[in-house]
Protein backbone atom coordinates (compact mmCIF):
# COMPACT_ATOMS: atom_id res chain seq x y z
CA UNK A 1 0.00 0.00 0.00
CA UNK A 2 1.27 3.67 -0.81
CA UNK A 3 3.07 4.81 2.40
CA UNK A 4 1.20 7.91 2.95
CA UNK A 5 -2.07 6.38 2.10
CA UNK A 6 -1.33 4.06 5.26
CA UNK A 7 0.02 6.52 7.31
CA UNK A 8 -3.22 8.40 6.56
CA UNK A 9 -5.54 5.17 7.42
CA UNK A 10 -3.37 4.41 10.80
CA UNK A 11 -4.53 7.94 11.37
CA UNK A 12 -7.64 8.15 11.10
CA UNK A 13 -7.85 4.63 12.99
CA UNK A 14 -6.09 5.72 16.19
CA UNK A 15 -7.58 8.99 16.08
CA UNK A 16 -11.21 7.34 16.24
CA UNK A 17 -10.11 4.64 18.59
CA UNK A 18 -9.42 7.83 21.03
CA UNK A 19 -12.76 9.07 21.16
CA UNK A 20 -14.47 6.09 20.70
CA UNK A 21 -14.80 3.22 23.40
CA UNK A 22 -15.73 0.02 22.05
CA UNK A 23 -13.03 -2.92 23.08
CA UNK A 24 -14.16 -5.50 20.87
CA UNK A 25 -13.34 -2.85 18.05
CA UNK A 26 -10.04 -2.10 19.88
CA UNK A 27 -9.39 -6.20 19.93
CA UNK A 28 -10.15 -6.45 16.13
CA UNK A 29 -7.76 -3.78 15.35
CA UNK A 30 -5.03 -5.49 17.03
CA UNK A 31 -5.78 -8.66 15.80
CA UNK A 32 -5.90 -6.97 12.06
CA UNK A 33 -2.29 -5.30 12.39
CA UNK A 34 -0.75 -8.45 14.24
CA UNK A 35 -2.16 -10.56 11.07
CA UNK A 36 -0.64 -7.42 8.73
CA UNK A 37 2.76 -7.92 10.11
CA UNK A 38 2.59 -10.89 10.11
CA UNK A 39 2.00 -11.22 6.08
CA UNK A 40 4.61 -8.77 6.14
CA UNK A 41 7.51 -11.42 7.90
CA UNK A 42 7.77 -9.47 10.90
CA UNK A 43 10.35 -11.03 13.16
CA UNK A 44 9.02 -12.60 16.30
CA UNK A 45 11.67 -10.46 18.28
CA UNK A 46 9.76 -7.89 17.33
CA UNK A 47 6.26 -8.32 17.68
CA UNK A 48 7.09 -9.38 21.33
CA UNK A 49 8.40 -6.03 21.49
CA UNK A 50 5.21 -4.83 20.81
CA UNK A 51 3.51 -6.67 23.70
CA UNK A 52 6.17 -5.52 26.04
CA UNK A 53 6.49 -1.72 25.32
CA UNK A 54 3.23 -0.62 26.20
CA UNK A 55 2.23 -3.21 28.69
CA UNK A 56 3.62 -1.09 31.73
CA UNK A 57 1.60 2.52 31.19
CA UNK A 58 -1.69 0.15 29.72
CA UNK A 59 -1.83 -1.93 33.13
CA UNK A 60 -0.72 1.75 34.79
CA UNK A 61 -4.21 3.06 33.28
CA UNK A 62 -5.88 -0.19 33.85
CA UNK A 63 -5.44 -0.04 37.38
CA UNK A 64 -6.33 3.69 38.09
CA UNK A 65 -9.24 3.40 36.36
CA UNK A 66 -10.70 0.17 37.47
CA UNK A 67 -9.96 0.32 41.32
CA UNK A 68 -9.11 4.47 41.94
CA UNK A 69 -11.88 6.04 39.73
CA UNK A 70 -15.17 7.09 41.06
CA UNK A 71 -17.08 5.14 38.28
CA UNK A 72 -14.99 2.02 39.13
CA UNK A 73 -15.93 1.31 35.39
CA UNK A 74 -14.32 -2.24 34.46
CA UNK A 75 -15.24 -2.08 30.37
CA UNK A 76 -13.54 1.38 30.53
CA UNK A 77 -11.00 0.18 32.16
CA UNK A 78 -10.07 -2.58 29.23
CA UNK A 79 -10.84 0.00 26.77
CA UNK A 80 -8.07 2.05 27.86
CA UNK A 81 -5.59 -1.17 27.97
CA UNK A 82 -6.30 -2.32 24.45
CA UNK A 83 -6.12 0.91 23.33
CA UNK A 84 -2.69 1.11 24.09
CA UNK A 85 -2.43 -1.57 21.95
CA UNK A 86 -3.62 -0.77 19.24
CA UNK A 87 -2.07 2.52 18.71
CA UNK A 88 1.18 0.34 19.10
CA UNK A 89 0.11 -2.38 16.59
CA UNK A 90 -1.35 -0.29 14.00
CA UNK A 91 1.44 2.00 14.42
CA UNK A 92 3.86 -0.42 13.88
CA UNK A 93 2.12 -1.49 11.01
CA UNK A 94 2.81 1.28 9.52
CA UNK A 95 6.05 2.14 10.60
CA UNK A 96 7.81 -1.41 9.97
CA UNK A 97 6.79 -2.22 6.70
CA UNK A 98 7.35 1.51 5.06
CA UNK A 99 10.85 3.66 5.29
CA UNK A 100 11.19 6.89 6.25
CA UNK A 101 12.19 7.27 2.32
CA UNK A 102 8.63 5.49 0.61
CA UNK A 103 7.23 8.72 3.29
CA UNK A 104 8.62 11.16 1.83
CA UNK A 105 9.03 10.55 -1.43
CA UNK A 106 4.89 9.90 -1.93
CA UNK A 107 3.91 13.05 0.11
CA UNK A 108 6.25 14.97 -2.32
CA UNK A 109 5.32 13.66 -5.17
CA UNK A 110 1.59 12.76 -4.13
CA UNK A 111 0.62 15.31 -1.98
CA UNK A 112 2.87 18.23 -3.29
CA UNK A 113 4.93 18.42 -0.13
CA UNK A 114 7.55 21.15 -0.76
CA UNK A 115 10.61 19.19 -1.76
CA UNK A 116 12.94 21.10 0.73
CA UNK A 117 10.63 19.53 3.47
CA UNK A 118 10.78 16.24 1.97
CA UNK A 119 14.57 16.41 1.44
CA UNK A 120 15.49 18.11 4.72
CA UNK A 121 13.60 16.04 7.14
CA UNK A 122 14.99 12.91 5.06
CA UNK A 123 18.43 14.17 5.40
CA UNK A 124 18.20 14.59 9.33
CA UNK A 125 16.46 11.27 9.79
CA UNK A 126 19.70 9.46 8.07
CA UNK A 127 22.01 10.61 10.79
CA UNK A 128 20.36 9.08 13.66
CA UNK A 129 23.73 6.79 14.22
CA UNK A 130 25.51 9.57 13.46
CA UNK A 131 23.58 11.53 16.11
CA UNK A 132 23.50 8.60 18.77
CA UNK A 133 27.61 8.20 18.63
CA UNK A 134 27.78 12.24 18.98
CA UNK A 135 25.98 12.30 22.48
CA UNK A 136 27.71 9.35 23.45
CA UNK A 137 30.97 11.15 22.68
CA UNK A 138 29.65 14.65 24.20
CA UNK A 139 29.22 12.67 27.73
CA UNK A 140 32.18 10.66 27.06
CA UNK A 141 34.34 14.27 26.76
CA UNK A 142 32.11 15.64 29.84
CA UNK A 143 33.35 12.49 31.89
CA UNK A 144 36.85 12.58 31.04
CA UNK A 145 37.20 16.15 32.51
CA UNK A 146 35.15 14.43 35.65
CA UNK A 147 32.06 16.22 34.39
CA UNK A 148 28.77 14.17 34.45
CA UNK A 149 26.60 15.50 31.59
CA UNK A 150 22.87 14.57 32.71
CA UNK A 151 19.76 14.58 30.50
CA UNK A 152 18.95 18.01 32.75
CA UNK A 153 22.20 19.79 32.43
CA UNK A 154 21.87 22.56 29.93
CA UNK A 155 24.94 22.19 28.73
CA UNK A 156 24.53 18.73 27.29
CA UNK A 157 21.40 20.09 25.15
CA UNK A 158 24.08 23.15 24.66
CA UNK A 159 26.44 21.01 22.86
CA UNK A 160 24.13 18.68 20.87
CA UNK A 161 22.80 21.81 19.30
CA UNK A 162 25.96 23.05 18.28
CA UNK A 163 26.79 19.68 16.45
CA UNK A 164 23.19 20.00 15.06
CA UNK A 165 23.85 23.77 13.77
CA UNK A 166 27.10 22.50 11.75
CA UNK A 167 25.68 19.47 10.43
CA UNK A 168 22.55 21.05 9.04
CA UNK A 169 25.01 23.65 7.57
CA UNK A 170 26.64 20.71 6.04
CA UNK A 171 23.87 18.87 4.71
CA UNK A 172 22.59 22.14 3.44
CA UNK A 173 25.76 22.72 1.47
CA UNK A 174 26.12 19.37 0.25
CA UNK A 175 22.74 19.17 -1.02
CA UNK A 176 22.94 22.38 -2.51
CA UNK A 177 26.21 21.52 -4.51
CA UNK A 178 24.42 18.14 -5.63
CA UNK A 179 22.04 20.24 -7.49
CA UNK A 180 19.59 20.45 -5.36
CA UNK A 181 17.41 24.27 -5.55
CA UNK A 182 14.71 25.14 -3.49
CA UNK A 183 11.41 25.86 -4.72
CA UNK A 184 12.64 24.47 -7.98
CA UNK A 185 10.54 21.72 -9.94
CA UNK A 186 11.84 18.03 -10.06
CA UNK A 187 11.82 15.62 -11.56
CA UNK A 188 11.50 11.77 -10.60
CA UNK A 189 13.69 9.09 -11.34
CA UNK A 190 11.45 6.44 -8.50
CA UNK A 191 8.24 7.21 -8.94
CA UNK A 192 5.21 7.16 -7.07
CA UNK A 193 1.72 6.44 -7.43
CA UNK A 194 -1.27 5.73 -5.46
CA UNK A 195 -3.59 3.02 -7.63
CA UNK A 196 -7.22 2.69 -7.68
CA UNK A 197 -6.79 -0.29 -5.15
CA UNK A 198 -4.96 1.76 -2.42
CA UNK A 199 -7.77 4.28 -2.23
CA UNK A 200 -10.07 1.09 -2.28
CA UNK A 201 -8.35 -0.53 0.62
CA UNK A 202 -8.44 2.76 2.75
CA UNK A 203 -12.16 3.31 2.46
CA UNK A 204 -12.95 -0.61 2.78
CA UNK A 205 -10.81 -1.03 5.99
CA UNK A 206 -12.21 2.54 7.22
CA UNK A 207 -15.86 1.18 6.37
CA UNK A 208 -15.67 -1.85 7.65
CA UNK A 209 -14.30 -0.84 10.99
CA UNK A 210 -17.02 1.50 11.78
CA UNK A 211 -19.29 -1.47 12.47
CA UNK A 212 -17.74 -2.73 15.38
CA UNK A 213 -16.99 1.04 16.93
CA UNK A 214 -20.73 2.28 16.76
CA UNK A 215 -22.34 -1.32 17.48
CA UNK A 216 -20.18 -3.78 19.76
CA UNK A 217 -19.47 -2.52 23.10
CA UNK B 1 8.93 40.09 13.14
CA UNK B 2 12.00 38.44 11.91
CA UNK B 3 13.23 39.69 8.81
CA UNK B 4 14.71 36.38 7.10
CA UNK B 5 10.81 34.49 8.36
CA UNK B 6 11.17 31.93 5.82
CA UNK B 7 11.66 28.16 5.96
CA UNK B 8 15.49 27.41 3.86
CA UNK B 9 16.37 23.85 3.80
CA UNK B 10 19.12 24.42 6.09
CA UNK B 11 16.47 25.59 9.17
CA UNK B 12 14.08 22.73 8.21
CA UNK B 13 17.33 19.85 8.70
CA UNK B 14 18.36 21.71 11.97
CA UNK B 15 14.64 21.14 13.26
CA UNK B 16 14.65 17.75 12.21
CA UNK B 17 17.71 16.98 13.98
CA UNK B 18 17.30 19.06 17.14
CA UNK B 19 13.99 16.70 17.09
CA UNK B 20 15.70 13.76 16.78
CA UNK B 21 18.84 14.76 19.20
CA UNK B 22 16.26 15.01 21.55
CA UNK B 23 14.81 11.85 21.16
CA UNK B 24 17.78 10.15 21.89
CA UNK B 25 18.22 11.89 24.95
CA UNK B 26 14.69 10.86 26.11
CA UNK B 27 15.19 7.09 25.18
CA UNK B 28 17.52 7.13 27.97
CA UNK B 29 14.86 8.76 30.16
CA UNK B 30 12.09 6.25 29.70
CA UNK B 31 13.17 4.47 32.71
CA UNK B 32 12.10 6.88 34.24
CA UNK B 33 8.53 7.04 33.03
CA UNK B 34 8.26 3.21 33.32
CA UNK B 35 9.65 3.59 36.76
CA UNK B 36 7.42 6.10 37.84
CA UNK B 37 3.90 3.99 36.51
CA UNK B 38 5.48 1.21 38.72
CA UNK B 39 5.62 3.36 41.50
CA UNK B 40 2.10 4.87 40.87
CA UNK B 41 0.29 2.50 40.30
CA UNK B 42 -0.15 0.70 43.71
CA UNK B 43 -1.91 4.08 45.12
CA UNK B 44 -4.01 4.71 41.80
CA UNK B 45 -1.63 7.79 40.27
CA UNK B 46 -0.50 5.77 37.55
CA UNK B 47 -1.15 8.91 35.12
CA UNK B 48 0.84 11.17 37.07
CA UNK B 49 3.42 9.72 35.28
CA UNK B 50 2.83 11.06 32.21
CA UNK B 51 2.43 14.73 33.66
CA UNK B 52 5.34 14.68 35.21
CA UNK B 53 7.15 13.58 32.11
CA UNK B 54 5.19 15.57 30.01
CA UNK B 55 7.65 18.51 30.22
CA UNK B 56 10.44 16.78 28.83
CA UNK B 57 8.40 15.75 25.89
CA UNK B 58 6.85 19.13 24.91
CA UNK B 59 11.22 21.02 25.15
CA UNK B 60 11.84 20.56 21.75
CA UNK B 61 8.47 22.60 20.62
CA UNK B 62 9.80 25.71 22.38
CA UNK B 63 13.34 25.49 22.15
CA UNK B 64 12.73 25.61 18.22
CA UNK B 65 10.54 28.38 18.54
CA UNK B 66 13.23 30.50 20.79
CA UNK B 67 16.13 29.46 18.36
CA UNK B 68 14.78 30.05 14.44
CA UNK B 69 12.30 33.03 15.59
CA UNK B 70 10.33 32.44 12.82
CA UNK B 71 6.32 31.58 12.87
CA UNK B 72 5.87 27.60 12.63
CA UNK B 73 9.30 26.91 14.41
CA UNK B 74 7.68 26.18 17.31
CA UNK B 75 5.14 23.72 15.78
CA UNK B 76 7.29 22.16 13.17
CA UNK B 77 10.10 21.22 15.96
CA UNK B 78 7.99 19.60 18.21
CA UNK B 79 5.96 17.84 15.19
CA UNK B 80 9.24 16.19 13.46
CA UNK B 81 10.73 15.48 16.88
CA UNK B 82 7.53 13.00 17.40
CA UNK B 83 7.76 11.99 13.80
CA UNK B 84 11.19 10.89 14.11
CA UNK B 85 10.13 9.36 17.77
CA UNK B 86 7.64 7.53 15.94
CA UNK B 87 10.17 6.19 12.99
CA UNK B 88 12.77 4.71 16.05
CA UNK B 89 10.80 2.65 18.23
CA UNK B 90 8.62 4.89 20.42
CA UNK B 91 6.49 3.73 22.81
CA UNK B 92 3.65 5.28 21.39
CA UNK B 93 3.57 3.96 18.07
CA UNK B 94 1.53 6.14 15.95
CA UNK B 95 -0.76 8.17 18.32
CA UNK B 96 2.91 9.93 18.98
CA UNK B 97 2.11 11.70 15.52
CA UNK B 98 -1.33 13.14 16.51
CA UNK B 99 0.02 14.02 20.27
CA UNK B 100 2.85 15.08 18.61
CA UNK B 101 0.62 17.79 16.07
CA UNK B 102 -1.13 18.56 19.41
CA UNK B 103 1.47 19.83 21.28
CA UNK B 104 2.97 21.69 18.58
CA UNK B 105 -0.36 23.69 17.67
CA UNK B 106 -0.38 24.31 21.63
CA UNK B 107 3.14 25.25 21.93
CA UNK B 108 2.50 27.39 18.96
CA UNK B 109 -0.14 28.85 20.08
CA UNK B 110 1.85 30.71 22.72
CA UNK B 111 4.35 32.13 20.68
CA UNK B 112 1.05 33.43 18.19
CA UNK B 113 -0.20 35.29 21.37
CA UNK B 114 3.08 37.26 21.40
CA UNK B 115 2.73 37.78 18.19
CA UNK B 116 6.56 36.75 17.27
CA UNK B 117 7.61 40.45 18.42
CA UNK B 118 9.15 39.43 21.33
CA UNK B 119 11.13 36.35 23.32
CA UNK B 120 11.24 36.31 26.77
CA UNK B 121 10.07 34.64 30.18
CA UNK B 122 6.22 36.58 28.90
CA UNK B 123 6.89 33.88 25.84
CA UNK B 124 7.50 30.81 27.98
CA UNK B 125 4.89 31.43 30.36
CA UNK B 126 2.44 31.54 27.55
CA UNK B 127 4.15 28.58 25.78
CA UNK B 128 3.87 27.15 29.27
CA UNK B 129 -0.07 27.86 29.48
CA UNK B 130 -1.30 26.61 25.86
CA UNK B 131 0.60 23.73 26.07
CA UNK B 132 -0.92 22.72 29.22
CA UNK B 133 -4.01 23.69 28.56
CA UNK B 134 -3.83 21.77 24.87
CA UNK B 135 -2.21 18.80 25.74
CA UNK B 136 -4.37 18.10 28.59
CA UNK B 137 -7.32 18.66 26.79
CA UNK B 138 -6.27 15.62 24.01
CA UNK B 139 -5.43 13.29 27.06
CA UNK B 140 -9.30 14.03 28.75
CA UNK B 141 -9.58 11.74 25.27
CA UNK B 142 -6.78 9.77 25.22
CA UNK B 143 -5.70 8.62 28.02
CA UNK B 144 -9.51 8.43 29.57
CA UNK B 145 -8.82 11.73 31.85
CA UNK B 146 -12.38 12.33 31.76
CA UNK B 147 -13.51 9.39 34.30
CA UNK B 148 -11.16 10.85 37.14
CA UNK B 149 -12.59 12.75 40.03
CA UNK B 150 -11.97 16.39 40.46
CA UNK B 151 -9.37 16.62 43.01
CA UNK B 152 -7.28 13.69 40.52
CA UNK B 153 -7.39 16.17 37.55
CA UNK B 154 -6.11 19.31 40.05
CA UNK B 155 -3.19 17.34 40.96
CA UNK B 156 -2.58 16.20 37.22
CA UNK B 157 -3.28 19.97 35.78
CA UNK B 158 -1.25 21.73 37.99
CA UNK B 159 1.83 19.07 37.98
CA UNK B 160 1.90 19.10 34.45
CA UNK B 161 1.86 22.62 34.64
CA UNK B 162 4.99 22.77 36.73
CA UNK B 163 6.71 19.94 34.56
CA UNK B 164 6.30 21.71 31.42
CA UNK B 165 7.20 25.38 32.97
CA UNK B 166 10.52 23.38 34.62
CA UNK B 167 11.61 21.73 30.98
CA UNK B 168 10.53 23.82 28.39
CA UNK B 169 10.48 26.83 30.13
CA UNK B 170 13.84 27.23 32.91
CA UNK B 171 15.73 24.49 31.14
CA UNK B 172 14.90 25.98 27.52
CA UNK B 173 15.66 29.59 28.58
CA UNK B 174 19.56 28.12 30.34
CA UNK B 175 19.94 26.35 26.78
CA UNK B 176 19.26 29.53 24.67
CA UNK B 177 20.95 32.03 26.91
CA UNK B 178 24.56 29.60 26.95
CA UNK B 179 23.79 29.65 23.00
CA UNK B 180 22.91 33.63 22.75
CA UNK B 181 26.34 34.09 25.06
CA UNK B 182 28.10 31.71 22.01
CA UNK B 183 26.99 33.81 19.51
CA UNK B 184 25.97 31.20 17.55
CA UNK B 185 22.60 31.60 16.08
CA UNK B 186 23.04 33.86 12.77
CA UNK B 187 19.69 35.91 13.10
Amino acid sequence: MNASLKLLLVLLISLEVSFTQSLSANLILITGSLFYLMIHKTSFRSLLLLGVVPFLPALGLFVTIYYFSPDHDLHFAWVLFTRMYVYVTAGASFTLTSTPLDLALSLEQNWHLPSKFAYGTLAAFNMLPKIKSAIVTIRTAGLMRGIVLSWWSPQLYFKAILVALNWSENLAQAMISHGFVEDQPRTFYRQIKITIIDYSMLIVIILAIQLPIWLLP
Amino acid sequence: MNQRARWHVRDIILLALIGILFGVIFLGTNFIYDGLTVALTPVGLAPLANDISMGLWIMAGPLAGFMLRIPGAGFLGEFLAAVGEMFFGGQWGASTMISGAIQGVAIELGFTLTGYRFYNWITLLLTTLTSTVGTFAWDMFRNGYAAFSPKMLFLLLVVRFISIFFFGGILVKLITSLLERSHVLHR
